[in-house]
C-alpha cells in the first residue's frame, strides 16, 4: 500500500531528525591550559621535574585540564572501594578549589598539594582548618564538624569492625570538641585549633607522614 | 581500581591530612619508598614501528611482559632499545593499554589473533574496558561455536552421551528431532498424521456423487462414515499416545500442561473423546457438531514442525496491544459511519439499513474496500456519506498496520539484543563486582598477612586474585597505607562481608561497650621486648589456620580472633604483664577486649629482616600506646 510505505520513511526520517539538534547544543567542554612551567616553579615549592610528573598524571585523567567536581568524585572515589567517598571528596573539592568557579586547576591542584607536601605544620594545620570550616566563616562549629566526620565516615563503608553505629560520628565529634574548644563557647576557632593541634604530639607526628609522596 | 588514576594517588595521600586533626588512633607509619630510579624513555621496536613510552608507564603492570624484567629478553643491544617481532597494528591497542589503564578492542582485527597478541604481551582479556567487553565477547563466542561445529562435523558419529536418564533421553528426543533416528520417525509419522487428520476434516464435508437412489447429494463424510470414523479414531489415538508420553517425559510436568503446545494437543483430540461419550443423546447433536469444528485445531500442532509458525505466534502476542489499538479505533469508526448511513438512509423506503447494527455490515465492507454490494445507499446523503466512509477506510486501516509492521521488527531486533544483553549482563556484573570486591579483598588480604613492603611478590600475589592484572607493588603498598590510614582516623577496620554478617549477629547478642581509647601506658621497654621478638615470629597467632607461615605483622582478622573468648596461644602468656591486667576489666565481654589488645600496629614495614632492635622501639614508643577497648 502506497500511503503505508510514505508512512514509514516518513516516520523513519523525523527519528534522524531528533538527534542532530541535540548534537548541535553540546558544546565542547571548556579548556584551561596553565601557567607556565617557571610561574609554577616560583609559586610552589615543587621542583620542575615534579612539577612535570604532577602535570602529566593531572592532564591524563582530565584531558581539558580543569576538573570538575564529578570527575573529581569519580577519581578519589576510586581509592574508597568499600565506602562512599562522594561527600568527603565534594569538601574536598571546596578546599582545592580556592577561587570558588567551580573547576579546579592545575594551579590550584599544584597549590593545594604544594602547601600539603611541602608546606610548614602551620600551614598544613590552617588548610586542614579551611577543610573542616565549610562555609569559610573562621569558625568550625559542631554541625560542620559532624558533616566532616560523617563523611569520613561513610568512607568506610558498611563492612567494619565494629560495625558502625549512629552515635559514632557525634561521639567522635564530641572528643574532638573536648580537646579543641578550649572556651567551650561551641565554636572552635582558627587560634584555638592550632595551639591545640601544636600541642598534640601525635598529630604532629602525623602532620610529616607523607612528606615524601612524590 | 584503575592503576590509570595511580597518578593521583599522591594526591589522595596528601589530603590525608586533613584527616590527622580528627583521628582517634595514631597513624601508621608510611611505606618505605622504593629507591626510584631515574624514568627514561624507552624505545618499543614492533616490527619497524617504533614506541616510546615513559618506563613508569611500562612498570604501572608488572605482571606483564612489558612490566617485568621479561621484557629484557627482548633487547637489542646494538641499536639501544626493545625489538619485538610481533604485529604492530595490535600493539598499538596494547601500549594504549598501559597509558590510559583501558583495554579496547579494535573490531576490524580477527579475534584469535587479538587474543595471541595479549596472550604474548601476558595481559588478560577480562580486563577489556566495557566500551569493547560486548564485542568482544561476542566475537569470541562465534569463534568457540565455529570450532566447535568443526569438532562436532569430524566426530559426529562417536558422539557418546554420558548418562541421561531414559526419561531425559526421551524429552530430548521430543524437543530436537535430529538427535536420533527414533525421534526423526516420531517427529515425521506424527507430521503425517496431522496432515491427514486435517485433510480428512476438509474431504468428508466435500459432496461425493449420490448413489443411484439418492436424491440429494451426501457429503463424503456421510457416505463412507464408517472409513472416516476409523481414520479418525486412529490419529486420535497417535496424538493421544504422544501427548502421554510427552506428559510423562516432560522434566516439569505442570509447567508442560500449562503450555500452549500442550493446550493445542488436548484440544485437539478432547472432541473425539466428548463424542464417543455422547453419540446416543439427540438433544446435544447440536453441541456436538459444533465440537467438531475444534478439530480443526490440529492444524495448529504443526507449529511444533515449523519454527517460522511459533515466530509468528510470538509476535502476534507480543503485538497485542498494537492489534488492541487498530481493534478498537476500527470499532470507533464503524459505530460512527454506521449510526450516519442509518440515519441518513431512514428516509428512503425500503431500505436495507433497518438498524445501526445492520449498517455495521454495510460499514465494515466499505471501509474495508471489498463492496459486496448487498447494501448500498440509495439517498444522496447516503452516497455522499457512504463515499466518505470509504475513503476514511482506507485511512484508518493504512494508519495502524505499518506501526504493526515497525513494532514487529522493532520487537524482534529488541527481543534479540535484549537476550544477548541479558546473557551479558549477569557475566558483566559479576566482573564489575569482582574487579571492586578485588580491590577491596585485597587490602583485607593484605591485612590479614601483615603490612610487608619487602616481601611483595608472595605478598602481591596472595593480596587479591582479582581480575585485574597486578599493579605496581609501591602503587599497592601505599594505597593500602592509605586505607589503614583511614581506618585509624575512625578507629574502625575494614572487613569482608562475611565477617560482618556474623558480627552483625553476634553484636545483636552482646552489648559492646563504648569506651574509647583507655590508653594505657605500660612500659615502653616492656614492650619493646616482647614486640620486637613479635617482630620475627608469627606473632599473635591466636587464629592458626589464617595466618601464613613466617609473617610478619600484627593485625589479625579479628574475626576469628571474636569467637574465641580467650587467646589461648604462648605467645599471648608470655605478654607483659601489663596487658594480662586489662584483661579482667570487662570480663564479660572479653572478645572485644582481646580483639582491643591485638590492633596494635607494630612497626613491621620498615624493619628489615634483621631487626634492628634500635629503630623498633622509637616507633613502639610513639605509636603502640594505644589500647583500645572497641
Amino acid at each position: 500500500m502506497p500511503p503505508a510505505s510514505m508512512l514509514i520513511i516518513l516516520e523513519l526520517f523525523c527519528s534522524s531528525c531528533k538527534d542532530s539538534v541535540e548534537d548541535e547544543l553540546e558544546l565542547s567542554a571548556a579548556r584551561h591550559r596553565p601557567e607556565a612551567l617557571e610561574q609554577l616553579e616560583a609559586q610552589t615549592r615543587f621542583s620542575r621535574k615534579e612539577l612535570q610528573i604532577l602535570y602529566r598524571g593531572f592532564k591524563n585523567e582530565c584531558p581539558s585540564g580543569v576538573v570538575n567536581e564529578d570527575t573529581f568524585k569519580e577519581i578519589y572515589s576510586q581509592f574508597f572501594p568499600q565506602g562512599d567517598a562522594s561527600t568527603y571528596a565534594h569538601f574536598l573539592f571546596d578546599a582545592f578549589d580556592t577561587d570558588h568557579n567551580g573547576s579546579v586547576s592545575f594551579e590550584d591542584f599544584v597549590m593545594g598539594l604544594s602547601i600539603l607536601l611541602r608546606g610548614t605544620v602551620q600551614e598544613k594545620l590552617n588548610w586542614a582548618f579551611n577543610l573542616y570550616d565549610i562555609n569559610k566563616d573562621g569558625y568550625i562549629t559542631k554541625e560542620e564538624m559532624l558533616d566532616i566526620i560523617k563523611s569520613i565516615y561513610d568512607m568506610m563503608g558498611k563492612c567494619t569492625y565494629p560495625t558502625l553505629k549512629e552515635e559514632t560520628p557525634r561521639q567522635h565529634v564530641e572528643i574532638f570538641f573536648q580537646k579543641m574548644d578550649k572556651n567551650r563557647d561551641g565554636v572552635v576557632t582558627i587560634d584555638e585549633f592550632i595551639d591545640c593541634c601544636q600541642n598534640d604530639e601525635n598529630i604532629m607526628k602525623s602532620m610529616q607522614l607523607f612528606e615524601n609522596v612524590i | 581500581m584503575a592503576a590509570g588514576v595511580a597518578a593521583w594517588l599522591p594526591f589522595a595521600r596528601a589530603a590525608a591530612i586533613g584527616w590527622m586533626p580528627v583521628a582517634s588512633a595514631p597513624m601508621p607509619p608510611p611505606p618505605r619508598e622504593k629507591r626510584r630510579g631515574q624514568d627514561g624513555l624507552i624505545i618499543l621496536n614492533v616490527s619497524g614501528t617504533r614506541f616510546q613510552t615513559w618506563r613508569n608507564t611500562l612498570e604501572r603492570y608488572p605482571d606483564t611482559l612489558l612490566g617485568s624484567t621479561e621484557r629484557d629478553f627482548f633487547f637489542h643491544e646494538e641499536t639501544n632499545e626493545y625489538f619485538f617481532d610481533r604485529d604492530p597494528d595490535i600493539f598499538r591497542h596494547i601500549l594504549n593499554f598501559y597509558r590510559t589503564g583501558k583495554l579496547h578492542y579494535p573490531r576490524h582485527e580477527c579475534i584469535s589473533a587479538y587474543d595471541e597478541e595479549l596472550a604474548f604481551f601476558g595481559i588478560i582479556p577480562e580486563i577489556i574496558g566495557d566500551c569493547c567487553y560486548e564485542e568482544y565477547k561476542d566475537r569470541r563466542r562465534e569463534n568457540t561455536e565455529r570450532i566447535q561445529d568443526d569438532e562436532e562435523n569430524e566426530n559426529n558419529k562417536d558422539l557418546v552421551l554420558p548418562e541421561l536418564s531414559f526419561r531425559e533421553s526421551m524429552w530430548r528426543a521430543f524437543e530436537n528431532p535430529h538427535t536420533s533416528t527414533m525421534a526423526l520417525v516420531f517427529y515425521y509419522v506424527t507430521g503425517f498424521f496431522i496432515a491427514v487428520s486435517v485433510m480428512a476434516n476438509v474431504v468428508e464435508t466435500v459432496p461425493c456423487s449420490s448413489g443411484p437412489n439418492r436424491a440429494k447429494e451426501v457429503s463424503c463424510g456421510e457416505r463412507y462414515a464408517l472409513a472416516f470414523f476409523c481414520l479418525d479414531t486412529a490419529c486420535v489415538m497417535i496424538f493421544t499416545v504422544e501427548y502421554l508420553l510427552r506428559l510423562i517425559a516432560a522434566p516439569s510436568r505442570y509447567k508442560f500442561v500449562k503450555s500452549v503446545m500442550s493446550i493445542i494437543d488436548v484440544v485437539a483430540i478432547m472432541p473425539y473423546y466428548i463424542g464417543l461419550v455422547m453419540t446416543d443423546n439427540e438433544d446435544v447433536s447440536g453441541a456436538f457438531v459444533t465440537l467438531r469444528v475444534f478439530r480443526v485445531f490440529r492444524i495448529f500442532k504443526f507449529s511444533r514442525h515449523s519454527a517460522g509458525l511459533r515466530i509468528l505466534g510470538y509476535t502476534l502476542k507480543s503485538c497485542a496491544s498494537e492489534l488492541g489499538f487498530l481493534l478498537f479505533s476500527l470499532t470507533m469508526a464503524i459505530i460512527i459511519f454506521a449510526t450516519v448511513m442509518f440515519y441518513a438512509e431512514k428516509s428512503s423506503s425500503a431500505s436495507k439499513f433497518t438498524s445501526i447494527p445492520a449498517a455495521f455490515w454495510y460499514t465494515i465492507v466499505t471501509m474495508t474496500t471489498l463492496g459486496y454490494g448487498d447494501m448500498v445507499p440509495k439517498t444522496i446523503m447516503g452516497k455522499i456519506f457512504g463515499s466518505v466512509c470509504s475513503l476514511s477506510g482506507v485511512l484508518v486501516i493504512a494508519l495502524p498496520v505499518p506501526v504493526i509492521v515497525s513494532n514487529f521488527s522493532r520487537i524482534y531486533h529488541q527481543s534479540q539484543r535484549a537476550e544477548k544483553r541479558r546473557a551479558q549482563k549477569k557475566t558483566r556484573l559479576a566482573r564489575i563486582r569482582a574487579t571492586k570486591s578485588g580491590g577491596a579483598n585485597a587490602y583485607l588480604q593484605y591485612k590479614r598477612n601483615g603490612m610487608l613492603a619487602d616481601a611483595e611478590e608472595e605478598a602481591s600475589k596472595e593480596a587479591g586474585k582479582s581480575l585485574v592484572c597486578k599493579i605496581n607493588p609501591t602503587f599497592e603498598t601505599q594505597h593500602h597505607h592509605l586505607l589503614h590510614c583511614l581506618e585509624k582516623t575512625t578507629n574502625h577496620e575494614f572487613v569482608d562481608e562475611q565477617t560482618y554478617e556474623t558480627n552483625c549477629m553476634e553484636v545483636s547478642l552482646t552489648k559492646p561497650s563504648m569506651s574509647r581509647s583507655s590508653s594505657l601506658s605500660s612500659s615502653p621497654h616492656g614492650l619493646s621486648s616482647c614486640c620486637t621478638r613479635r617482630n620475627k615470629r608469627k606473632s599473635f597467632s591466636v587464629s592458626n589456620s589464617n595466618m601464613v607461615g613466617g609473617r610478619r605483622g600484627s593485625i589479625q582478622e579479628l574475626s576469628t580472633i571474636q569467637i574465641r573468648e580467650r587467646p589461648m596461644s604462648n605467645s599471648r602468656s608470655s605478654l607483659n604483664a601489663k596487658f594480662e591486667e586489662t584483661l579482667p576489666l570487662n570480663s564479660e565481654e572479653q572478645s572485644y577486649i582481646t580483639a582491643a589488645v591485638i590492633s596494635m600496629p607494630t612497626p613491621p614495614v620498615t624493619t628489615p629482616e634483621g631487626g634492628d632492635s634500635a629503630s623498633s622501639p622509637d616507633f613502639l614508643q610513639s605509636n603502640i600506646v594505644r589500647v583500645s577497648a572497641l
